[in-house]
């Protein structure tokens, strides 16, 4: 479901990782806009990797859309601590993801500007 | 993330895979003790078990880089190599040698999970040498056992990389096929990203340069030189791939705790249902109640099971406490030159982990007293008629919700006289005549008490049994003494099985209400006030051809009275023990969550915790046995008090 809102606001122009450390990989070999993370993957923690991205100065700024089934305090803070410009609780609604996919799109395309 | 030891993570799993292995350790030299003593061949299963371990605990130690411990392992698997598959004998020197090497690696392995610097090991390290070195080792057996290396491996995408099929995931599962994946990350590397695993395993110098056309790059971090890769007897990772069968999961106590917390709060919300439904029940037609009372109830039965079952979880063996005393026996017999015999029975009765940690010490504590307090020099036990091998019995037996655990031995018993002179000196004031067992019990736990002037080093210092005692009843268990002159001392230790949720008994006293935990409760029964009688202000009632001291709670809170009909009387303990514990009402029986009063300023003897019923207040719940021991202490003085 996700996959499929994202497909329809980028067109071709996104690319699935199946792990965080992939994730990071696609990161460093082409130019991405944006991350959609979710903060559940096999080896490392969506938070550990978003740190990650954080710490690199190529990516200070990137706009990263976290991903989660839970929907507590504590991790939206967590997750808004380690950097996330935005969080997201499971379920949401397809078209609310790809607002704010185009709308953090258009802010960074702006700001670059 | 950076900057941080890569094996942070690993070292819960390395200390609890090397407690594992000396436990099976710990097993197989008891299991050699005889032989050594014989000087005769070891069984070649045993040796090769032993090697086996030590080998694994060597090969994670140099992977978490605790470099004492992997010594120690190496000095010690380096002795069983050579008793390994020769007619080599094995004598009680080699012996020693083994067990002083494993109780320094236990020391080492113990003070890196405490943070403190890891004790010398030169000595233990020379002594094993000396043994290894006394038999020739045999030219025809290779080392086939060098420990399988660590590998700093470092992969730095590219797009040329990718579009050859090459990315992480590719190459995580190549570094998978060649061993175990200790650690993986991310790093930044000069501006661009790079990853870097650290991987356990046998790498061959063919698979290092393949690897490095395809961009990886694979350096040793071990510190011994590449182990040669040969026709290894062991498999290929065996030692450190192997880190729990598949079947196990080691999960943090704190977890489990956290669980148990959640059960406990839903075993109140369903409380308060409980009391909402009560309220709404004589509103709603008896069809429509019905099945909602049923739903209710089916949730109370599974809340229950639910309960069980994580509780079950929590269980371990008591055997993790008995292991170890062997040793300990072996130790300070040899020490004080005593002989026994040492008895173990129920090591397999169950008892939460958390209670099983805090018992360690005390249960040690009690075993080095018997040994070295208790039993008599071989000498003194001839002359008196006994065998000279003096004989200790730890035994676990499951009774009810509770646990029992009990030390005794078959020595010379407490010297009543000594203990009361010396309490006597101390201070402490004890009325002329016998000293009853709980007295006794009570005097040698008195803080600073022993009665040797000089404190020795097997039992350690004075503030031993009062640490013993204070620390059972801080679990909301009972410690009890039997001792008598020329037979020998029990120490009798009743522990919960569990201590967060428990079924109580609901008790009134005029407004205030009280649980009482059902395993203390021998029974409850209804008593006619007018059969009591008062003695020295003390009220006693007829009860099994017995008489009963009865303690009223209303007295004892300073609680109003009202005249009633009966006394509802809860009886705790047994036979002349007995006491009742009077209230005036008791409502039924619950499940109720535990909540411990830690806190020093209020903690009160006789107060096992607090408890939320469902309706938001707090309800204390009540330690009979605490307020039952107290009655008999104030009612034995004024005994004694009336017949002077």
């Amino acid at each position: 479901m996700v996959m499929a809102s994202l497909r329809e606001v980028c067109g071709g122009g996104f690319a699935e990782a199946a792990s965080g450390l992939e994730a990071i990989e696609q990161l460093a070999l082409g130019p991405a806009a944006l991350m959609v993370l979710d903060l559940n993957m096999p080896d490392m923690h969506g938070l550990e990797v978003l740190r990650f991205v954080r710490n690199h100065p190529a990516f200070k700024r990137l706009p990263v859309i976290v991903l989660t089934t839970r929907g507590d305090d504590a991790s939206r803070a967590a997750a808004l601590d380690a950097g996330a410009t935005m969080y997201l609780t499971k379920p949401f609604a397809p078209h609310a993801l790809a607002g704010h996919v185009r709308a953090l799109i258009g802010n960074s395309a702006a700001e670059r500007a | 993330m950076s900057g941080e030891s890569p094996f942070a993570g690993f070292m819960d799993e390395y200390f609890a895979e090397c407690d594992e292995h000396l436990a099976t350790i710990r097993r197989l030299l008891l299991e050699l003790e005889p032989v050594a003593a014989a000087g005769g061949a070891a069984p070649q299963d045993s040796i090769e078990e032993l090697f086996r371990s030590f080998h694994s605990i060597k090969g994670i130690s140099g992977m978490v880089e605790l470099r004492e411990a992997e010594m120690l392992a190496h000095h010690l698997e380096s002795y069983l190599r050579v008793l390994r598959g020769r007619e080599s004998r094995l004598t009680a020197a080699g012996h020693d040698a083994l067990v002083a090497g494993v109780a320094a690696l236990e020391r080492t392995i113990a003070a890196r999970r405490d943070g403190h610097a890891p004790p010398s090991i030169d000595t233990i390290v020379g002594s094993l040498e000396a043994v290894t070195s006394s038999i020739a080792p045999a030219p025809a057996v290779p080392d086939t056992a060098s420990p399988p290396g660590v590998w700093r491996v470092t992969f730095a995408p590219s797009a040329e990389l990718l579009a050859r099929g090459i990315n992480v995931d590719t190459v995580r599962a190549r570094l998978r096929q060649a061993g175990r994946i200790v650690s993986a990350a991310p790093k930044i590397h000069g501006g661009s990203v790079a990853f870097e695993f650290l991987v356990a395993g046998d790498l061959d110098d063919a698979t290092v340069a393949a690897w490095r056309a395809d961009g990886i790059e694979t350096e040793a971090v071990a510190t011994e030189p590449a182990p040669a890769v040969s026709d290894s007897e062991t498999p290929a990772g065996e030692g450190v791939a192997r880190l729990a069968p598949s079947h196990v999961v080691r999960v943090d106590l704190t977890r489990l705790d956290e669980l148990m917390r959640i059960i406990g709060d839903l075993v109140i919300s369903r409380a308060r249902l409980d009391a909402a439904l009560a309220q709404v029940e004589s509103r709603v037609p008896p069809v429509e109640w019905r099945p909602v009372q049923e739903h209710s109830q089916t949730i109370e039965r599974q809340l229950r099971d639910l309960r069980e079952g994580l509780m079950r979880v929590r269980l371990v063996p008591v055997g993790e406490i008995f292991r170890r005393m062997p040793f300990v026996v072996r130790d300070l017999a040899r020490d004080t030159g005593k002989q026994v015999h040492l008895e173990m029975r129920g090591q397999d009765t169950e008892i939460d982990k958390f209670l099983i940690e805090r018992m360690m010490d005390p249960v040690l504590h009690l075993v080095r007293n018997a040994v070295s307090h208790g039993l008599e020099e071989p000498a003194d036990r001839v002359a008196a008629g006994k065998p000279a091998e003096g004989r200790l019995t730890l035994a676990a037996a499951s009774v009810g919700d509770m646990v029992v655990i009990e030390v005794a031995d078959d020595g010379r018993g407490i010297d009543a006289a000594a203990v009361v002179t010396r309490a006597r000196a101390m201070g402490i004031p004890i009325p002329d005549g016998a000293v009853d067992p709980a007295t006794m019990l009570d005097l040698i736990c008195a803080p600073g008490f022993s009665t040797r002037d000089e404190t020795d080093r097997a039992s350690g210092r004075g503030v031993g049994m009062a640490v013993v005692k204070t620390t059972i009843e801080e679990l909301n268990g009972h410690l009890a003494l039997q001792t008598s002159p020329g037979e020998g001392t029990r120490f009798v230790i009743e522990l919960p099985l569990t201590l967060s949720i428990t079924d109580a008994l609901i008790a009134h006293v005029g407004d205030r209400t009280f649980a009482v935990p059902q395993g203390n409760v021998r029974e409850v029964v209804e008593i006619d006030p007018a059969s009591v009688r008062v003695i020295e202000r003390h009220e006693l009632a007829p009860f099994r051809g017995a008489t009963l001291p009865i303690l009223r709670l209303s007295r004892l809170f300073g609680i109003a009275e009202r005249p009633r009909r009966a006394l509802h009387v809860f009886v705790v303990g047994a036979g002349t023990e007995a006491v009742g514990v009077a209230v005036d009402r008791v409502s039924g029986q619950r499940e109720i969550v535990v909540r411990s009063m830690a806190d020093a300023l209020v903690k009160a003897s006789g107060i096992a915790g607090a408890t939320d019923l469902g309706d938001g207040r707090a309800v204390l719940i009540l330690n009979l046995p605490d307020l039952a021991r107290h009655a008999r202490t104030t009612l034995a003085r004024a005994g004694e008090v009336g017949s002077h």
